[in-house]
């Protein structure tokens, strides 16, 4: 459902399944392969509800029975840009449900001295700038890597009204800093925390989501 | 109040890659880790070369600094770190602290520094190993929690006052450098430093200077330059001397040879090394891979042959790590001998064209942790270049599966495992992984490194004059993730 206070995001119904699976996802007693499945099983939700914010054309099939059935198809090329590493977790599920996807990479890093986020690395479709694209990050904390890959697709001529970001946990000062920058950007998300703390952890969150996805602990 | 410092920090950098667009444009001074990429730092064996190291000694505000930065620059040396003695400063005691905080520590003196550990850390860095160097924090006295990473450059400039104080320490140092200027001038710019830019009272940086710096410059700076091979009055402002250290420092970096590429392609083609293990054909196998070659075969089909043969081919990679015995006691009570993966696994992607092959590895392995290393290809040089690593911490004591869909050169490869030595694994500890091998790559990587075990689904004869493998199936990551196949503005 569509947040009041922010009109371009849209969070999961907060229903007691999805507290349930959630929960798991942020244990910190929850083991990798276990991360992993539950992580794949929150972001197959994520991921149908951005696909909801693509553009639709209409598309009449005909079914066995000789009749015709009024449907639709994504009237762009739909394009999956996963921001490294955690992004790439969320890929395979995208493609899951729309096998037709093309598949973008940016790797964004936090520069250690100035703690801003930094472009290290692209390898986007060279016509990007027809697609729909769906941005994939499972954490939004302050917003500083999200908004540089955003910086990056619009350099590539990808309209902003064009990018959907799909994310697992936010945190409302995440949210409030991308919206205000990038109002025209649709966010969805699975859940929006309660604050960061003064390290910029997304509290209570789950700790980091690419080491424990990956196993790289 | 307490004395902060506002210093010259440790870090890497490229040179000035003005070429390069992707490298955001930043001072090669400000910089931090991978922001062009890397090219090799070993011979055609895969050895390891001993990076040049660059000392710059001279007292506080000399100009250390500027002369290291104008060396990077000069050099145009892709891949630089600069170490910074600041970094090493002792963690300070409540007394000690105390002290500071009335101006009256002497962070001039050598006891101010942890020297066993500088040395260790230049020593290591010297020889290619990854290290961790500490940040020091100016303003209460200890280090912070986080590191930074730094990896054995071609290159490394250490700059510091106290940057000749121990001889274990010049002993690294292949070029020694001594920026001289005279006492007044550095006066003047400290006293402007302190005051403008640090916030302090003239008075007390005064009092600072004439207690500790001072004494200290004339008691271990300036005998100091005695060890120097090239002492530089006037820093970057004396052109000739600049110009005959860039020389000088042009030279050792030329004698490292590290330039590598025309090396490559001689290397003579006889039987295939023992260490390479090609999947056993079978119809099915022929007819995916039949599939993947196709021009013809869309996004969709493409993705769900190499699918296919990526599961195929990580169960035919996994009878190649060890294995050890162990006795399982059946249901019925009776005990009978099986078979338990001796080490941890770990996978570890080459990006982008391994990361499919992380992905299967993932599904039928259960708990394996799995790395990445983003190496590209200069396509200017036809040299990988070393971009970015994240590699689980438990490596060093695991076997690897290295994953690449392709080995053409076997260059990319080659830097690959050179990596995970680096961080402490062994070569027969290393499986590389691939969909389609080359000849030749599989020759280079087995030369360079013949205890690595290369596992490929198939093998192919020639490479074309781009180095493309023939007949190949074309660009893997183009294919798998769709990268070129948009064509028109609606989807198929």
């Amino acid at each position: 459902m569509a947040s009041k206070e922010w009109p371009n995001v849209t969070v999961l119904r907060r229903t007691p399944h999805l507290r349930h699976i959630m929960s798991i996802l942020r244990s910190v007693d929850t083991e990798p392969p276990k991360f992993a499945a539950t992580a794949d099983l929150i972001a197959r939700l994520v991921v149908a509800a951005a696909l909801e914010h693509v553009e639709y054309e209409d598309l009449k099939v005909t079914t066995p029975t000789g009749t015709t059935y009024d449907g639709t198809r994504p009237a762009k090329q739909i394009c999956g840009v996963s921001i490294l590493r955690a992004g790439e977790s969320m890929e395979h599920i995208l493609r899951e449900w729309m096998p037709s996807v093309v598949i973008g990479k940016v790797l964004i890093q936090r520069d250690e001295e100035t703690a801003l986020p930094k472009f290290v690395f692209d390898k986007l479709p060279s016509k990007i700038c027809n697609c729909q694209v769906i941005l994939l990050d499972p954490m939004l904390a302050t917003g500083g890597s999200a908004m540089k890959a955003i910086e990056v697709l619009h350099s590539h001529g990808v309209p902003l009204a064009n990018i959907v970001f799909c994310n697992i946990i936010a945190s409302p000062e995440g949210i409030d800093t991308l919206t205000k920058r990038f109002p025209e950007v649709k966010v969805v998300t699975a859940e929006v925390d309660d604050h960061l703390n003064e390290k910029k952890y997304i509290i209570p969150g789950l700790g980091d989501y690419g080491d424990r996805y990956f196993g790289t602990i | 109040m307490s004395r902060t410092r506002v210093r010259t920090v440790s870090l890497c950098s490229t040179a000035g890659s003005d070429e390069d667009e992707k490298a955001i444009a930043a001072k090669p001074a400000k910089r931090t880790v991978f922001m062009a990429g890397r090219p090799p730092w070993y011979d055609v064996a895969g050895k390891q070369q001993e990076a040049l190291v660059i000392g710059i000694c001279g007292g506080s505000a000399s100009g250390k600094t500027t002369v290291a930065h104008q060396i990077i620059q000069e050099l145009g040396v892709s891949w630089v770190c600069l170490l910074s003695m600041d970094s090493f400063y002792k963690v300070l005691n409540p007394e000690e602290k105390a002290q500071a905080a009335r101006n009256e520590f002497n962070f001039d003196h050598p006891n101010a520094f942890d020297v066993d550990l500088l040395i260790d850390t230049l020593g290591r860095l010297k020889e290619g190993k990854k290290v961790n160097v500490p940040v020091y924090d100016f303003t209460t006295h200890s280090r912070l929690p986080d590191e930074v990473v730094m990896y054995g450059a071609n290159v490394i400039i250490f700059e510091g006052i106290l940057a000749f104080c121990a001889a274990e320490l010049r002993e690294l140092l292949d070029v020694k450098v001594f920026v001289k200027e005279d006492d007044d001038v550095r006066l003047a710019r400290r006293l402007v430093r302190d005051t403008k830019e640090r916030g302090r009272d003239l008075e007390g940086a005064i009092k600072q200077y004439t207690t500790f710096v001072y004494p200290a410059f004339k008691q271990f700076i300036e005998p100091a330059a005695r060890f120097a091979d090239v002492v530089i009055p006037g820093g970057v402002s004396n052109s000739v001397g600049m110009d005959m250290l860039i020389g000088y420092v042009k030279k050792g970096y030329q004698a490292r040879g590290f330039d590598l590429k025309q090396d490559i392609i001689d290397l003579r083609l006889t039987q295939m090394p023992k260490s390479f293990h090609q999947m056993p054909s079978s119809r099915q196998l022929v007819s995916l891979m039949t599939s993947m070659r196709d021009r013809d075969t869309d996004l969709d089909r493409f993705v769900f042959a190499s699918e296919r043969v990526m599961k195929l081919l990580i169960e035919f990679a996994l009878s190649f790590v060890p294995y050890d015995s162990v006795q399982v006691t059946m249901s019925d009570g009776s005990s009978v001998t099986g078979k338990r993966v001796t080490k941890q696994l770990v996978g570890v992607a080459i990006v982008r064209a391994g990361l499919p092959l992380e992905k299967v590895l993932r599904d039928m392995v259960r708990d394996i942790a799995v790395g990445q290393l983003l190496i590209q290809t200069n396509p200017s040089s036809g040299q990988p270049e070393f971009f970015h690593q994240s590699l689980p911490k438990q490596i060093h004591k695991s076997t690897v599966l290295l994953l690449d869909a392709s080995i053409a050169t076997g260059q990319a490869a080659i830097m690959a495992i050179r990596v995970l030595l680096d961080h402490g694994v062994a070569e027969e500890n290393i499986v590389l992984v691939t969909l389609l091998a080359s000849k030749m790559g599989v020759c280079s990587v087995a030369y360079a490194y013949p205890k690595v075990t290369i596992v490929a689904a198939n093998l192919d004869t020639d490479l074309d004059d781009d180095l493309h493998i023939l007949p190949g199936f074309g660009n893997f990551g183009d294919r798998f993730y769709g990268t070129t196949a948009i064509k028109g503005t609606s989807p198929k």
